[in-house]
């Protein structure tokens, strides 16, 4: 009953074109944003900021990389720890290196342009192969920058065991530190990037992506350039991947090797994109919460109910159950769960009546 | 019945000694004729005549290994499609091409990419000139949402939409790129007699209204007959007439083709 456009009426073209037309969501998202900013600070514990908020936000904003790419633009890619990892690793040779550049929003783009750069590299291959065969040549590229990282070892600054830290992290002043100050701050990148994303996919560069994942013959024949386009979506993708690769070293880990950024990172966030939703930046985040809790809640759930067992039993039990989980939902709403979440507001706009 | 009968000059594209197989297949031998600015030009023969691959080498999708197209007074032997569009030609497809994962209006609003030039950092922001380019583009979309009377379906994703109104967002689409030429691969196929008549009443507008020359394929003999000026027949690959709609009708080689002869 709350939630109607009924009387909502349009009457100029900027007004209908907006994000959210519907007034309803535009006071939900923002009163979700304002919960997260000022409520969330004020209960939450340095376990729900390192394990759960921290790694969700960030692995959305991933997933937001990878959505535009595999969601929009229809390009397979597996090479999603790879990106994170360029965008991680010229964070940190920049910090390392330039002492002037110790801020941690410069630090950040930096890692997004590198990644970006090294994805145009690897996107070019994608104007003649697609489908399964991209996926291949892509998990290529995860396996060359793993080597990579591992090998060069200028890279990681002639530490004996590969592994890098980093301390001492600041924006602008703002003195980074507590689980807090970071959440707040990746909270304020993710939710920046998020309204670029949202504004390059609904303007004439996102329309361009989705027409090449639709029918790429057609785009091209109504003068898209299948090459720039794919390249463009590689870009801007790996872009975002790179800061949340960046965002995963400095303010995740705070000290990592290259094993942290290996091809089971691409294949969660492939999973949270598909299980989210693709093409659909809410199944961005709707598959990085899914993923990202499930396993907390499962780990958890037999201890809530005073359920004794052994660690062991619990973690089997615990992969079991995520991965029924994954099959049912897939099986439910193959279009993820932003689909499921559509026609829950597409039955709320009418309820309590059946049409 | 009215004989439209109306008079055109001036060469807008003229094909010229067409040749194109594929490995020993022979879809179109030495085909000329020419398309003159303003007319409706239908392209008929039976199945497997080389109808839409002659469509195919007049947009640039297909490369005829022998011959040459002037379009616009420039000769060339191919070009590429992006390239066809840039220089004015759109087209729809019989085997409809939409996007089906976006929703009438973004796929009309594709229609018009070659004229949106905004860049990425002001599409990241959608603000100033990038949104000032949207509103302005949107506004002329509305003007073919308007024309081809589907304002109920703007927002559905063209996907869920029944047959006949997927045909006319396309056509929207390739209106929306403000073509010279609009090459339409049978726009009646699988039409029920209402949805020809509206799609004929289209066509027929489109050309008065805009001046946009028109090159149709149509299987509809009815049709085809009543609403263009000039017809070119082909069979088997070659052409087998040209001219008027009255002298094709009384051309025994056409007849021969559609009705078979034995031989």
């Amino acid at each position: 009953m709350l939630y109607r456009e009924a009387g909502q009426f349009k009457t100029t073209y900027g007004a209908d074109q907006q994000i959210f037309p519907i007034l309803q969501d535009r006071i939900f998202v923002l009163a979700v944003i304002a919960a997260a900013l000022l409520v969330v600070p004020l209960f939450a514990s340095q376990y729900l900021y390192t394990e759960i908020l921290i790694p969700f936000l960030i692995l959305s904003l991933a997933a937001i990389g990878l959505n535009i790419l595999v969601g929009y633009c229809g390009q397979v890619s597996l090479g999603t720890g790879g990106f994170m990892a360029v965008g991680a690793y010229a964070a940190y040779n920049l910090w390392l290196r330039v002492p002037e550049a110790n801020n941690l929003i410069v630090v950040f783009l930096f890692g997004g342009l590198m990644s970006a750069a090294v994805g145009i590299l690897f996107g070019i291959p994608s104007l003649r192969i697609k489908g399964f065969y991209l996926a291949v040549a892509t998990l290529a590229s995860q396996f060359f920058l793993d080597w990579l990282f591992a090998r060069v070892k200028w890279l990681t600054n002639y530490t004996p065991s590969g592994s890098v830290a980093v301390g001492d992290t600041s924006a602008f002043g703002w003195k980074i530190d507590t689980p807090m100050e970071r959440y707040l701050f990746i909270l304020a990148f993710v939710v920046v990037a998020t309204v670029v994303a949202k504004n390059l996919v609904r303007g004439h560069i996102g329309r361009s992506w989705m027409a090449i994942r639709d029918m790429d013959i057609a785009a091209e024949i109504i003068g898209f350039r299948p090459l720039r386009t794919k390249l463009t979506a590689f870009a801007v993708s790996s872009f975002f991947i790179g800061i949340a690769g960046a965002m995963w070293a400095f303010l995740r880990l705070g000290a990592w090797e290259p094993l942290a950024f290996d091809i089971n990172r691409s294949f969660q966030i492939l999973f949270m994109v598909i299980i989210g939703g693709l093409g659909s930046l809410l199944g961005s985040f709707l598959g990085a919460a899914f993923i990202v809790l499930t396993p907390i809640v499962l780990n958890q759930l037999p201890g809530w109910f005073g359920v004794k067992m052994s660690t062991a039993l619990l973690s089997h039990l615990e992969f079991m159950v995520f991965g029924a989980m994954i099959v049912f939902f897939l099986i439910v709403e193959p279009h993820g769960l932003a689909r499921l979440w559509a026609i829950a507001k597409e039955k709320l706009r009418l309820w309590p009546f059946p049409h | 019945m009215t004989v439209r009968s109306r008079v055109f000059d001036e060469t807008l594209l003229a094909v010229e000694g067409i040749s194109l197989s594929f490995g020993g297949v022979k879809a179109l031998t030495d085909i000329s004729f020419d398309i003159r600015k303003g007319e409706i030009r239908a392209i008929i023969g039976p199945n497997g005549a080389g109808k839409s691959s002659m469509l195919n080498c007049i947009n640039g999708f297909y490369h005829p290994q022998q011959g040459a197209i002037t379009y616009k007074g420039v000769r060339r032997s191919q070009m590429r499609p992006h390239e066809a569009a840039e220089q004015g030609i759109a087209r729809t497809f019989q085997n409809i091409a939409l996007f089906k994962g976006m929703s009438t209006l973004d796929n009309i609003m594709t229609g018009r990419n070659l004229r949106m030039k905004t860049g990425l950092f002001w599409q990241a922001l959608h603000f100033g000139p990038a949104q000032r380019e949207e509103i302005e583009h949107r506004r002329a979309v509305e003007r073919i949402i308007d024309f081809l009377e589907i304002q109920h379906i703007r927002k559905v994703p063209v996907g869920r939409l029944p047959y006949g109104l997927q045909k006319r967002v396309e056509l929207g689409r390739a209106l929306a790129a403000q073509p010279e030429l609009l090459l339409l691969d049978e726009p009646m196929a699988g039409m029920n007699i209402e949805e020809k008549q509206d799609m004929c009443r289209f066509v027929l507008d489109v050309n008065d209204e805009f001046g946009t020359t028109i090159c149709l394929i149509e299987h509809d003999m009815g049709v085809v007959m009543d609403i263009s000026d000039r017809v070119v027949v082909l069979d088997y690959g070659k052409k087998i007439g040209d001219g008027v709609p009255d002298e094709i009708k009384r051309n025994q080689a056409v007849i021969d083709a559609y009705l078979g002869v034995s031989h």
